[in-house]
C-alpha cells in the first residue's frame, strides 16, 4: 500500500516534469493559421487595447503598446495592473522602429489593422495576430484565451475567464433584463449605433438586454439619423461622445427628439466611449456591467 | 539656378535627404551608427535595411515617377495647372480601390496596388474614349476635370455607406509610405523603365509647346506624341498611386518649382521633375515621421499641406 501510494506520487511528479518543460512551448491557431512559440515571452508589443486587457487579466505588462500616443485610451484599472509602457504610435500606423527598438519577443496584432504589415512586423519577432477591431463579445473572449495560450498562462486566463463569466451573471442578476437597449457612439457628425453583433450589443445581451433591430443585413455598426433612431426608438439609450458636442446634442433642440420613448422616459444615459467602444475586453465589459448597474440603481 | 548645375545639385539634395532620413525618425540613429553597416556589432538592421531604406528608395521612385507624368500631362495640355490628378487618374485609382476595400474587407491588403492600377487604366480608357480620337488641350482637360470630380463623388458616397470601412480605405487615400517596404520596391522597378522611354519625347515636346501648328509643320505627329505622353504619365502615376496611394499636389507642384529652377525646355525639365518630385516626397516622409513622434503623419497629408497654398498662388498669379 505504502509503495503503491509512493508510485502514484512518483508518477504524478514525472508526469507534472513533463507537462511542466512543455509548457513553456504552445501552439495556436490564429488568424494566418498556426502560430508556435517555444519560450515564455518577456518583451510583449501590442497593436491593439483588447490584446492590452488580455495580458492584463494574467497579470502581464507589455513593454510597447499602440496607446494612439494617449496613456488615457488604456482603462485605469488596466493601467494600474500593468505599469508602465512605451507607445509605438498609432493603432492604424504603429512605429515599426520604435517597436524594433524595445526589440520585443512577442508581437500581438490586429488582422483588420495590420495585416499589411505582418511580414515585417515578423521580421522584428515572432507575431500573433489576431481578430480585434469589429470583433464580438464572444470573439473577444476566444482571442483572449489565445493570447493567454500563447504567452504560457492558459490555465490562469482560464479561470479569470471562468471569474469574469460569474461576474458579469452577477451583474445580470442585478439588472432588470428584458428592456431594449441601445448603445451609439457620436461624433460631430455622425451617430453610430452599435448593433447585437457589435462589442457593446454583446455585452448588453449577456446582460440580459435585448439588442434592438438596427440593421436588416446584421451589420454591426449602423450609421443613424434621428428619424431611424426614433423608428428603432428603443426603452433606454447610451450614448458615448467621441466629440461635444456631438450631433445627438444638436438634436436636443429638435422636436423628433422629444417624442424618442428614452427621452419621454428621461432613459437617456451617457457613458465613457473609449471604455464602450474602444477598450473591449474583460476588464471594459466588467465596466461597462458596473455603469449599467449604476445607471438601473439611479432610476 | 544655371541649368547645367541644375541637375548635380539637386542629385545631390537627393542624397543629403537620404542620408537625413536614415538618420532621422522615432529612434534617432547617429551617422557614426549609420556607419557601422554590415559590421558584426551593427544594431539597427531592421530599423535601416527593411525600415528606413526601402522607405527612401520608395520615396525616391515614387515621388519622381509622379512628378515626371505631372511634367508629361502639362507638356501635352500646356495648361500649368494640368496634372494626373486632374485628369482623374488618380481618383480612378482611388475609386477602384476603396470599392475593393468596402466591398471585400476581409481581403488581402496586397491586391491593393494591383486594383488601384487596374483603376487608373480604367479611367485612362474612359477619359480617352470620352475625348476622341483628336483630343484638343480644353476637351482633354475640361473632360479631364469633370470625370476626377465625377469618381471623387463616387468616393465619398462609396465611403459614406459603409463608415465602419473608412479607417482603411481612407488611410490608402491620403497617400503614405508608411507599412511599405521592399515588396512594393519591387512592383515598381519595372515601370522605372519608362522613365528613359519619356526622355525620347523631349523633342517634340519643346516643339510642341511653341504651338500645335508650328509642331505640326515642324514634322511633329502632333496625336502621336500627345497619346504616348499621355500613356506614359498614366503609367507611371498609375504605378505609382497604386502602391502609396495618391499623393495629392505632388504632380502638379514638382514640374512647377522645377521650371522655375531649371526652364521649360524638357531635357532638363523632365529629369529635374522626377528629381524635384523625390525631394518633396522624401521630404513629405521625413517630416511626418519625425514632427510628431511615435506618431506617423501620413505623407500625403505633408504634402497637402505644402502643395494647397502653392496651388492658390499660383491660381492668383496665373490670374
Amino acid at each position: 500500500m505504502f509503495l503503491f501510494l509512493n508510485f502514484r506520487k512518483i508518477l504524478t511528479i514525472v508526469v507534472l516534469a513533463v507537462i511542466a518543460s512543455y509548457s513553456a512551448a504552445a501552439t495556436v491557431q490564429d488568424s494566418k493559421g498556426e502560430f508556435t512559440i517555444d519560450y515564455e515571452p518577456q518583451r510583449i508589443v501590442v497593436l491593439e487595447f483588447s490584446f492590452v486587457d488580455a495580458l492584463a487579466a494574467v497579470g502581464i505588462s507589455p513593454v510597447g503598446i499602440a496607446d494612439d500616443k494617449d496613456k488615457d485610451r488604456i482603462l485605469p484599472q488596466v493601467r494600474d495592473i500593468i505599469g508602465d509602457w512605451t507607445s509605438v504610435g498609432t493603432r492604424s500606423q504603429p512605429s515599426l522602429e520604435v517597436i524594433a527598438s524595445l526589440n520585443p519577443d512577442l508581437i500581438i496584432a490586429d488582422i483588420s489593422r495590420h495585416e499589411a504589415v505582418y511580414e515585417d512586423l515578423q521580421k522584428i519577432a515572432p507575431t500573433l495576430i489576431l481578430p480585434s477591431r469589429r470583433e464580438t463579445y464572444e470573439e473577444n473572449l476566444q482571442a483572449a484565451v489565445v493570447v493567454g495560450t500563447a504567452i504560457g498562462k492558459q490555465e490562469e486566463l482560464e479561470a479569470r475567464l471562468a471569474q469574469h463569466r460569474q461576474k458579469m451573471n452577477e451583474y445580470a442578476a442585478q439588472l432588470p433584463g428584458h428592456a431594449r437597449v441601445q448603445f451609439g457612439v457620436a461624433r460631430d457628425d455622425l451617430l453610430s449605433l452599435h448593433s447585437e453583433n457589435a462589442y457593446a450589443g454583446g455585452v448588453l445581451k449577456t446582460l440580459g438586454f435585448e439588442n434592438p433591430k438596427v440593421s436588416e443585413e446584421g451589420a454591426a455598426y449602423v450609421s443613424t439619423g434621428l428619424e431611424q433612431l426614433l423608428a428603432i426608438n428603443a426603452d433606454y439609450l447610451i450614448f458615448g461622445y467621441y466629440s461635444n458636442p456631438s450631433i445627438v446634442h444638436k438634436w436636443h433642440a429638435e422636436p423628433l427628439w422629444s417624442l424618442l420613448k428614452a427621452v419621454q422616459d428621461d432613459h437617456v444615459y451617457e457613458v465613457n466611449a473609449n471604455t464602450w467602444s474602444r477598450a473591449r475586453g474583460m476588464m471594459a465589459a466588467e465596466t461597462m456591467a458596473q455603469d449599467l448597474v449604476r445607471i438601473f440603481a439611479e432610476h | 539656378m544655371r541649368a547645367t548645375l541644375g541637375l548635380p545639385v539637386l542629385l545631390l539634395l537627393v542624397a543629403l535627404l537620404i542620408v537625413a532620413s536614415f538618420m532621422l525618425g522615432a529612434v534617432p540613429i547617429p551617422l557614426a551608427e549609420i556607419l557601422k553597416i554590415g559590421q558584426a556589432d551593427f544594431a539597427h538592421s531592421f530599423t535601416l535595411y527593411q525600415y528606413r531604406l526601402p522607405r527612401a528608395v520608395l520615396a525616391v521612385l515614387v515621388g519622381g515617377m509622379m512628378a515626371l507624368a505631372g511634367a508629361l500631362v502639362q507638356g501635352v495640355i500646356r495648361n500649368p495647372l494640368a496634372s494626373p490628378d486632374v485628369l482623374g487618374i488618380s481618383n480612378g485609382a482611388g475609386l477602384l480601390a476603396v470599392c475593393f476595400i468596402t466591398l471585400f474587407p476581409q481581403s488581402s491588403a496586397g491586391a491593393i496596388p494591383l486594383v488601384a492600377l487596374l483603376g487608373s487604366a480604367m479611367a485612362a480608357l474612359l477619359l480617352w474614349l470620352l475625348v476622341g480620337r483628336y483630343p484638343s488641350e480644353t476637351r482633354l482637360a475640361l473632360t479631364g476635370v469633370a470625370l476626377a470630380a465625377f469618381f471623387a463623388a463616387c468616393i465619398d458616397f462609396v465611403m459614406l455607406l459603409n463608415p465602419q470601412e473608412i479607417n482603411t480605405a481612407l488611410l490608402w487615400l491620403t497617400g503614405s509610405l508608411w507599412g511599405r517596404n521592399w515588396v512594393q520596391v519591387q512592383l515598381l522597378l519595372p515601370w522605372l523603365l519608362l522613365v528613359p522611354v519619356a526622355l525620347l519625347l523631349v523633342k517634340p515636346l519643346n516643339l510642341l509647346a511653341l504651338d500645335e501648328q508650328n509642331a505640326r509643320s515642324m514634322g511633329v505627329n502632333v496625336p502621336l506624341v500627345r497619346f504616348a505622353a499621355l500613356a506614359l504619365a498614366v503609367c507611371l502615376s498609375g504605378a505609382g498611386v497604386a502602391v502609396c496611394g495618391p499623393v495629392g499636389f505632388l504632380g502638379l507642384i514638382a514640374p512647377h518649382v522645377t521650371r522655375r529652377l531649371l526652364g521649360s525646355r524638357h531635357q532638363l525639365l523632365l529629369p529635374g521633375s522626377f528629381l524635384v518630385g523625390a525631394i518633396l516626397l522624401l521630404f513629405a516622409d521625413l517630416v511626418g515621421r519625425v514632427i510628431d513622434p511615435p506618431i506617423e503623419i501620413p505623407a500625403g497629408i505633408v504634402t497637402a499641406i505644402l502643395g494647397a497654398p502653392y496651388f492658390l498662388w499660383l491660381l492668383f498669379r496665373i490670374k
